[in-house]
């Protein structure tokens, strides 16, 4: 038993205090210059933290117009996304026969770089609306959405069809219609493999609202920011939305995790 | 246990139909703004069609134009450094500085997403009115906007290098001034021929684009923003100089409040240097310090850098002593960062953008102004 404890105590030791060291020990590194000596660059292109910060002090209320736009992006395509996905999945789990081929071609969206997606979107998304905001945003969400279908759908699509063994067989003997037999033993079964699912497309929808915004006719995001201050030379305030991108990312993975623990405390 | 697995489930499904649910409630709420949006931008089109016609049927003026596309949200630039023109002439016509963002084809311009696009003279433009390959043949059934003409003016093209460079390598600056000059002055005397060196060199467009990009950018290095002739190539007019630095200072914004202090406290002393081109046209300079050095371009290569592919294959950088690389741009790491960290030795940049660099920290230096004028129009539908 003590043992027990001991071990689980230097499990906590190692996954929460040496990413804290060494993340301590990066910044440190960072800001002495020992950093840029390493990779061979100056403080030119790799700013030093405390510049970076006062930047982001600065322009709190800019920083966040900006956060706002490409955090609605990011959540609103992940749940469109998300939906469809798992919707796909429960096509292909109930017919099976076209499914498996369906669910291939889905995940071949996954394949697609976003930086080809997004123009061709763009240009697609033209006639929504005559406001350049609107039709922007929208082209944005249906990136972010094609994205985390993906993801979603192979995912729940195991969580539907991978059932623990003898379960349907028990479910027949209660002679369960297909119907009860969905909500009461494949869609609870999935509830796991949907948070998988989440896990690869919450940090792939911040990424892929970010890259879309380069493209955007409608300037605004994050994502368009670091590109615009790399390209007039402005790297500290670039550093200032990459690391503001970051945040952004650990956030929505935090409250992904949260969420998880809740839903699947019971389970465990 | 079951029970509870249940529930979750119903949870979770009731959490993603609230959320679509809401999503939907948001974007009907954009579309009502929407209808609004384009109700006002119709007002707008209908207001100044009677204007027009009250003018016995006299076309709609300049002002007016960039006033009604200002309000319908219709006025496009590819920003990144290229909108502080736009900003400029949007200001002095009372108008909010906000622009589309535009591609890097014309499609915007064609399909009226945008009515008052930017174009280069010696790029878009040409597309747009020629119908070679790639073109959209418009012909004259577009009018433009000129900057020059509105006194909006901002020098593009440019020839720099870092301070350090320069003080270290005089003479390699000097002679390769010299000959890039000499460069320029053969290719706007025969644009034609430029025109096919740069074809030859790997260019990225169709060689009758690229004869027509030649006789543009000809006008250009050869034209000031008044409307004079020069005949110094290279030439840093003092007034055109200055005229880019009060309207960067007005328009760059930085949210690095250093680089901020530091873009208003800017001289043309801190952005260029005159000295370097002075000698090099003289011909007073000795044997190059450095003789292998190379170019970064600010775009792919067209005829827009012709001086350079020209002095290279007429071997004037050879008579000077200097093996010039050209190294193509395009890329999103600028050729100002290029510059800066050593990577290449010279390059080409617009004068707001080596403006913006230094604001930013790094101690770049001009050397010679190849385009004596901006070559930025707003290109319109008649």
């Amino acid at each position: 038993m003590a043992a027990k404890v001991n071990k689980k105590r230097r499990s906590a030791v190692q996954s929460v205090v040496c990413p804290i060291i060494f993340g301590i020990a990066l910044i440190a590194a960072w800001q002495t210059g020992l950093l840029h000596i390493l990779l061979n660059t100056d403080e030119y292109v790799l700013p030093y933290p405390t510049r970076i910060l006062t930047i982001m002090g600065e322009n709190g209320d800019k920083i966040m117009t900006n956060v706002w736009a490409s955090v609605q992006v990011a959540v609103f395509g992940l749940i469109f996304g998300s939906l469809l996905g798992y919707l796909i999945a429960i096509f292909a789990a109930t017919f099976p026969k076209f499914g498996s081929g369906g669910l291939t071609i889905v995940s071949a969206f996954n394949a697609i770089p976003i930086v080809a997606l997004a123009p061709v979107i763009i240009n697609w998304t033209k006639d929504v609306s005559s406001e350049a905001e609107v039709r922007s945003t929208v082209a944005k969400v249906i990136v972010v959405t094609v994205v985390s279908m993906a993801s979603m759908s192979v995912n729940a699509y195991r969580g539907l069809t991978e059932l623990p063994v003898f379960s349907d067989d028990l479910m027949k003997t209660y002679a369960a219609g297909k119907l009860t037999e969905f909500t009461k033993l494949r869609l609870p079964n999935s509830v796991p493999y949907i948070f998988t699912a989440l896990r690869v497309s919450v940090p792939g929808s911040v990424i892929s609202a970010l890259v879309s915004e380069y493209f955007a006719e409608y300037v605004i995001g994050v994502g368009r920011q670091i590109r615009e201050n790399i390209l007039i030379a402005q790297y500290s305030t670039a550093w200032a939305y990459i690391v503001t991108a970051c945040i952004i990312g650990i956030v929505m993975y935090a409250v992904l995790m949260v969420i998880e623990t809740i839903v699947l405390k019971k389970r465990r | 246990m079951r029970f509870s697995k249940k529930t979750m489930a119903a949870m979770l499904a009731a959490a993603m139909i609230v959320s679509a649910f809401s999503a939907c409630g948001s974007s009907s709420g954009s579309a009502g703004t929407t209808t609004a949006a384009a109700a006002t931008s119709a007002a707008a089109t209908t207001a100044a069609a009677a204007a027009g016609s009250s003018d016995s049927g006299a076309a709609m003026s300049d002002s007016d134009r960039i006033i009604s596309a200002a309000q319908a949200g219709k006025v496009g630039n590819w920003g990144l450094g290229n909108e502080y023109e736009i900003f400029a002439l949007l200001t002095k016509y009372g108008q909010e500085n906000k622009f589309l963002s535009q591609a890097f084809d014309m499609d915007g311009f064609d399909d009226d997403s945008i009515t008052l696009a930017s174009a280069m003279t010696y790029n878009e433009l040409g597309l747009v009115q020629n119908s070679y390959e790639g073109g959209y043949g418009y012909g004259d059934s577009v009018g433009i906007i000129d900057m020059n003409n509105e006194g909006v003016a901002m020098l593009e093209d440019n020839l720099f290098c870092t301070k350090a460079f320069a003080e270290a390598n005089p003479n390699t600056v000097k002679a390769f001034i010299s000959a890039s000059m000499k460069g320029w002055k053969y290719a706007c005397e025969n644009p034609e021929e430029a025109a096919q060196i740069v074809f030859e060199a790997g260019s990225s467009v169709s060689s009758d684009h690229q004869a027509y990009m030649a006789s543009e950018v000809k006008k250009l290095v050869e034209t000031d923003t008044t409307g004079s002739t020069v005949t110094d190539y290279g030439k840093m007019d003092e007034a055109a100089m200055q005229q880019t630095l009060d309207l960067a200072k007005q328009y760059i914004s930085l949210d690095d409040s250093t680089a901020a202090e530091k873009l208003q406290a800017l001289t043309l002393d801190d952005i260029r240097s005159t000295a370097y081109w002075t000698d090099a046209m003289a011909g007073s300079f000795d044997a190059p310090e450095k003789t292998d050095v190379s170019i970064q371009l600010k775009w792919l290569p067209q005829a827009q850098f012709m001086g350079y592919f020209v002095a290279k294959a007429k071997g004037y950088y050879d008579e000077v002593g200097l093996n010039v690389t050209i190294v193509s741009g395009g890329g999103d790491i600028g050729e100002t960062t290029a510059v800066n960290n050593g990577t290449v030795d010279f390059g080409v940049t617009w004068v707001s953008n080596l403006i913006s660099a230094n604001a930013g920290g790094m101690d770049l230096l001009e050397i010679a102004q190849v385009y004596q004028r901006s070559g930025l129009v707003l290109v319109y539908k008649k």
